[in-house]
């Protein structure tokens, strides 16, 4: 809806007289003029005409009129996307209200019908925010209807959030939701725990713990009257049987009985004590009898059993006979076999003896002759020994010291050397002589022709005719003082060695070197004869010759030893074998006649005892008479008595039966006693219990508590329901604001957002997600708490809420005016400048009218300006 | 010579009444035992000699002792008029212990009818008690009467108490009394008790009821009936005489569409004086607007004050619920939205009845509250 005109007669200041706005277009629209010029006047009448219904006389209306009286007259041009309207409203006199296509002029409806048109266009379906794109005057959202501004700082959020949600708060349910949501919830709080347990202390929990109470009560009490009745009853049924018990007839019956019963037993009693004294006697005859008749037997069986015996005994003594008889036999062959055992016993140790000595004999002749054989060896080793020693000394004589042959070698070959050398050095003549030249002399040697001889000093050549010649030649040299030297050790070395030359040193090296090989060839033999030693040889025969006894002289031969002594053995062995069977049969004669012996002492032990029952031989016919003869006498007493015993048995009355019979109806009247006082006890108790129970009054407690568990369950279950009843209501109240919220509130919130952007470039909000409340203020990079908006800020927030609605409307395809009175009083210059900027971006597709008395403010900010025009209504 | 007396029965004298609260309860008992003395009262006014009590005369089988002597007490005050207490099923002979006290205590104008054994009250006048043996006799008690011998011309007058067909104050209905016992048995009349509501069976067999009521079951005042009997085959005259001092009342309260719930409310309940005395449950039927429910809602808490106890029973009217209606609460917005989504439950059928009673409960909560809050 876009409105093009507002005409207004008779409304407020305008007495008689009416204006108009013309030519209100798309975009923002500006009507600036100072107060009281009737810019709020124009305002309130365009509310009016589209929110108070024509036939209304509420107070909005009554300060519509003039001071002066009068019928109000508003119309506005409209324009939807069915047409173009004029929509008129008349109150008062004349209260109309129309519609008229202007298309064509023709009246579209009136009266509720147009009511109804004008409903459809502001609110257009129920849900919508009807008509709220409105904002006065310094106010913000809804403040007016609070007492918000009295209430103090703690309001001052909740109406910021008014102040934001204003818009939102039709949609919400607003305040009334809010108010009903707490009257729920306040009426809920009394009766259940926000968990939906019944709350403590509250009407809920008391009409269910009432309830409980008296259940519990009422149980206790019923059990309780249960327990009274049974008293009751049973204290009926007591007194009844003991009316019954204390009957007089009864009584005498029970007391009759007891002395009929009484009188049979004594009887009973008497005659039973009679019947028992003969039994006595009668037991005692027949006991006597008995006796009498064991005696008889006995006497008869002694009889017959000493006749029997004597036949026993007779064959035990010829038993006894023929076991003496055989014991001494085989006592006999048993003596002889010993003997014969013993005599091949000493036989074979005798021979074993023999064998014995001829063994030691044999070793002893053995050992001799390996003496003799020892002492051999011994002398030839003694004399092997002194042959050694012998060599031994011969061989001292001979030796020389090892090398000292080779020195003695040596020396002479030096000593040859150094002649040789003395030789050389020595002057020398020679004679190569003429054919018969004589013969010259050296020193008185003849000179050999071309021998050379050399000679030491001073030489005298005899030249036979010629004269002797003196050849002289220089001083002796060293090599002579050397080998004199050398000769002189040699002369040393042979003088100690005790020969002349090297060769006879060498004969006696040759000499002592055969003499050695012949000690080593005694060594050998020595050693061949005594090879662990001599001395141990000398021990070996002193040990032998000591051991060596007295020689035996062995003149028995062995091998018939031998077989002499295995004879000897053979012979013991069968004589033991013999000895060995014929003991046992000695013993089972010893045996056997012992046993026999036995059974004769038996046999005579017996006889003796028959003989002393039965008495001498010839007293015992007489005897057997006697016993026969008591037997019979006893027999006769014994008939008669159990005769008379019977007769009183068969008489007797049955003692027990009456007995019994006493006992019966003697208990009888006990039993009925007894019954009696322990019902008179019975009654006693039980009427105690009853009286007990009677002053308490329990039945009238337990009528008096059924009576308040039934109104008390019936408490509880209107409780019950009144929960059930706030809770749905609790839960309807929620999702339809919840729905609301998702429906409005969220899209309006991001179309504020963008908004916000505009106005505060150095501000932005943050909404709480949950409450949608605008929950900080981020200004210059500072948080704060919207409590700290300033005035002017919330109109701000205020008037952008609304664009932010009617944009959400225009998304929707339902296009509404924002109509604006004096909403930016708190706003400074600048701000209005950006919000006409915020206005202007928004009234491309928004029809915005401004109602402004600040001129100068909105003079330079644009928009369409609006002008009052004066209007008659034609 | 016409023998006069008054019947009465059911006194149930020390009943506790614990389903209500405050004072009420002991009010009640206490209008109890002054029913002996209007009984006595309306016997001296009516000249009356005797009055008959046809069984429960206490509410149990051991009364407190309080109860128990000062109701003897009382009787015994109102010599020489005679009283005939019979035990009821309520104070029957198996509390042996009750009756042989009331023995011993009894004032000498107090006849204990404790056997069932014809009793003179007057020359020519023999009374055939039946009392009640135990709680549940399990037979017709009154059939030894048929067999009592009396001389010619004498007036029986039976007394008992026990269901007749199908007046049966406990609902058992096994001890049926013969309903032609009093032809049968030749009785001048039949006084029985058990019955709170006074009846007549027959022209010579009634039951008196209760003198003070105890229950809404009845819709009957307390009354006592005062019998003449003028010879032993003339029929009696039988006259109710008022004896309640409280009031007992179940109140139908049919409602249409439109109409003034509030108005026709009052027009139903009794006088304002008289609401001290009575106890009244209001049961509301048919259909009333939102509006209309809640302005009778306030009305009845604002008259409760005025009565001994005011009972409001709802649970059978439906609540008419238009358009108009929801634009009291809201024209639109979510309130509305929630309103519309309750009314929406409470008119579906396919809901359980008892979720749509919720709904429409919490509907018209919605719609008072949002009366209650600024619109």
């Amino acid at each position: 809806m876009k409105i093009s005109a507002l005409r207004l007669f008779n409304v407020k200041r305008f007495a008689g007289r009416g204006v108009a706005l013309e030519g209100i277009g798309d975009g923002v629209n500006v009507l600036c003029a100072a107060n009281e010029f009737g810019k709020s006047t124009s305002f309130e009448a365009l509310h009016a005409l589209f929110f108070l219904p024509h036939s209304s006389t509420a107070g909005d209306v009554r300060s519509l009129r003039p001071y002066s009286g009068g019928n109000p007259l508003v119309e506005a041009d409209i324009s939807t996307e069915a047409g173009r309207f004029r929509v008129t409203k008349q109150f008062y006199g004349g209260r109309s209200a129309r519609i008229v296509d202007l298309a064509n002029g023709r009246l579209v409806a009136q009266a509720d019908e147009a009511e109804n048109f004008i409903a459809g266009l502001v609110r257009d379906g129920s849900a919508g925010p009807a008509g709220l794109l409105w904002v006065r005057q310094g106010v913000t959202g809804i403040e007016k209807r609070s007492r918000s501004e009295e209430e103090g700082d703690t309001r001052v959020r909740t109406s910021l959030l008014e102040s934001v949600q204003g818009e939102v708060e039709a949609v919400t349910g607003g305040r009334r939701m809010a108010e009903i949501m707490a009257a729920t919830e306040e009426a809920l709080g009394k009766l259940v725990t926000p968990t939906g347990r019944a709350r403590t202390g509250e009407s809920y929990a008391a009409a269910l713990e009432a309830r409980e109470r008296l259940e519990a009560e009422e149980r206790r009490l019923a059990a309780e009257v249960t327990a009274l009745r049974e008293a009751l009853d049973g204290r009926a049924a007591a007194a009844r049987r003991l009316a019954e018990l204390d009957r007089a007839e009864d009584r005498d019956g029970r007391r009759k009985a007891v002395d009929a019963a009484q009188a049979a037993f004594d009887a009973a009693k008497t005659q039973s004590e009679a019947l028992r004294a003969n039994e006595a006697e009668l037991r005692l005859m027949r006991e006597q009898r008995d006796a009498a008749e064991r005696d008889l037997v006995a006497f008869r069986n002694s009889l017959e059993r000493a006749a029997d015996l004597e036949g026993k005994l007779a064959e035990a003594e010829n038993m006894r006979r023929e076991a003496v008889i055989r014991r001494n036999e085989t006592a006999a062959a048993a003596a002889s076999a010993r003997a014969e055992s013993d005599a091949a016993e000493a036989k074979e140790q005798d021979s074993r003896a023999l064998l014995a000595r001829l063994d030691v004999a044999l070793k002893a002749r053995e050992a001799a002759e390996r003496l003799a054989h020892l002492e051999q060896r011994l002398d030839a080793a003694e004399a092997a020994r002194r042959q050694i020693e012998d060599a031994e000394a011969a061989i001292a004589l001979l030796r020389m010291p090892q090398d000292s042959v080779e020195e003695l070698e040596a020396f002479d070959v030096e000593i040859a050397r150094l002649r040789a050398i003395a030789e050389a050095g020595r002057p020398a003549v020679s004679v190569a002589y003429e054919p018969q030249a004589p013969m010259i002399r050296l020193d008185g040697s003849p000179l050999n022709d071309g021998e050379l001889r050399s000679f030491e000093g001073n030489a005298s050549l005899a030249i036979p005719g010629i004269g002797v010649v003196t050849l002289r030649s220089g001083p002796a040299s060293g090599q002579d003082e050397r080998l004199r030297q050398v000769e002189e050790r040699r002369r040393v070395l042979l003088g100690s060695l005790g020969v002349d030359d090297l060769a006879a040193a060498r004969r006696r090296l040759m000499a002592a070197q055969s003499k050695e090989g012949d000690l080593r060839e005694l060594k050998a033999r020595l050693s061949l004869l005594a090879p662990d030693g001599l001395a141990k040889l000398r021990e070996e025969a002193a040990a032998r010759r000591a051991a060596a006894g007295d020689h035996l002289e062995l003149k028995e031969d062995p091998a018939q030893v031998r077989a002499a002594h295995k004879a000897a053995e053979a012979e013991r062995l069968a004589a033991r074998q013999a000895l060995r069977e014929i003991e046992p049969m000695q013993i089972r004669a010893a045996d056997a006649f012992v046993a026999v012996q036995t059974a004769l002492a038996r046999l005579d032990a017996e006889r003796t005892q028959i003989d002393s029952v039965l008495g001498p031989p010839d007293a015992r016919t007489a005897r057997d008479r006697l016993l026969a003869d008591r037997l019979a006498n006893l027999e006769a007493g014994l008939s008669e008595k159990q005769t008379v015993v019977d007769g009183m048995k068969r008489r007797e009355i049955d003692l027990a039966s009456a007995e019994a019979a006493l006992r019966r109806v003697r208990s009888v009247v006990e039993a009925a006693e007894k019954e009696a006082a322990s019902l008179r006890e019975q009654i006693a108790g039980l009427a105690a219990e009853i009286r007990a129970r009677s002053e308490d009054a329990i039945e009238e407690k337990w009528r008096e508590t059924a009576d308040a568990l039934a109104a008390a369950k019936e408490r509880a279950s209107a409780c019950e329901k009144e929960v059930a009843i706030l809770q749905r209501l609790r839960a309807a109240l929620d999702t339809a604001r919840g729905h609301a919220r998702e429906t409005y509130l969220l899209p309006v919130m991001s179309e504020l957002r963008p908004l916000l952007g505009l106005l505060f470039d150095d501000v932005s909000i943050t909404f709480d997600d949950k409450t949608l409340l605008p929950h900080k203020i981020l200004r210059n990079g500072q948080e704060e708490d919207v409590e700290r908006l300033s005035g002017g800020m919330r109109e701000q927030l205020s008037v952008l809420t609304r664009l932010a609605f009617a944009r959400l409307l225009a998304k929707d395809g339902r296009p509404t005016p924002v109509i604006l009175d004096d909403a930016l009083v708190y706003s400074d210059d600048d701000r209005i400048e950006k919000m006409f900027d915020a206005l202007h971006r928004q009234a491309r597709d928004q029809q915005i009218i401004v109602f402004s008395c600040r001129q100068r403010a909105f003079q330079a900010l644009g928009g369409n300006v609006l002008r009052m025009e004066e209007w008659v209504p034609g | 010579m016409a023998f006069r007396f008054i019947h009465s029965s059911d006194l149930h004298l020390g009943k506790r009444f614990g389903q209500f609260t405050g004072d009420l309860p002991a009010k009640l008992r206490e209008a109890r035992h002054a029913s002996i003395g209007k009984l006595a009262g309306h016997a001296m006014s009516q000249r009356a000699s005797t009055i008959l009590l046809a069984g429960d005369t206490f509410d149990t089988e051991t009364p407190a002792p309080d109860v128990r002597r000062q109701a003897l007490s009382e009787m015994g005050h109102h010599a020489p008029i005679r009283w005939v207490i019979l035990p009821g099923n309520h104070d029957s002979l198996q509390a042996a212990q009750l009756w042989s006290t009331l023995r011993a205590e009894a004032p000498e104008n107090v006849i204990l009818a404790v056997e069932p054994r014809p009793t003179e009250l007057a020359p020519d006048v023999i009374l055939l008690p039946a009392p009640c043996t135990t709680r549940r006799p399990g037979r017709d008690l009154t059939e030894w009467m048929d067999e009592a011998p009396t001389p010619d011309g004498t007036i029986r007058i039976g007394l008992a108490h026990g269901a007749v067909q199908s007046f049966s104050e406990e609902g058992t209905g096994l001890d049926v009394i013969s309903p032609d016992r009093a032809r049968r048995a030749g009785l001048a009349y039949l006084a029985l008790g058990d019955w709170h509501g006074g009846v007549a069976i027959d022209p010579r067999t009634r039951y008196s009821g209760t003198p003070e009521p105890d229950r809404f079951k009845h819709d009957r005042p307390g009354e006592a009936l005062l019998v003449e009997l003028e010879g032993p085959s003339a029929l009696p005259q039988v006259m109710a005489v008022e004896t309640g001092s409280f009031v007992w009342r179940t109140v139908a309260l049919d409602l249409f569409d439109g109409e003034d719930a509030v108005a026709r409310m009052e027009t139903l309940l009794p006088e304002a004086r008289l609401r001290r005395q009575a106890l009244i449950t209001l049961i509301a039927g048919g259909r009333v607007r939102l509006e209309a429910r809640a302005a009778l809602a306030s009305a009845i808490a604002n008259a409760r004050p005025d009565f001994a106890h005011l009972d409001f029973d709802d649970r059978n009217l439906a609540t008419e619920c238009q358009a108009g209606d929801l634009d009291a609460i809201d024209r639109a917005g979510a309130l509305r939205e929630a309103a519309e989504a309750l009314l929406a439950e409470a008119d579906d059928a396919g809901r359980p009845a008892a979720e749509r009673a919720i709904a429409q409960a919490a509907l018209a909560r919605l719609y008072a509250y949002a009366q209650a809050v600024a619109p």
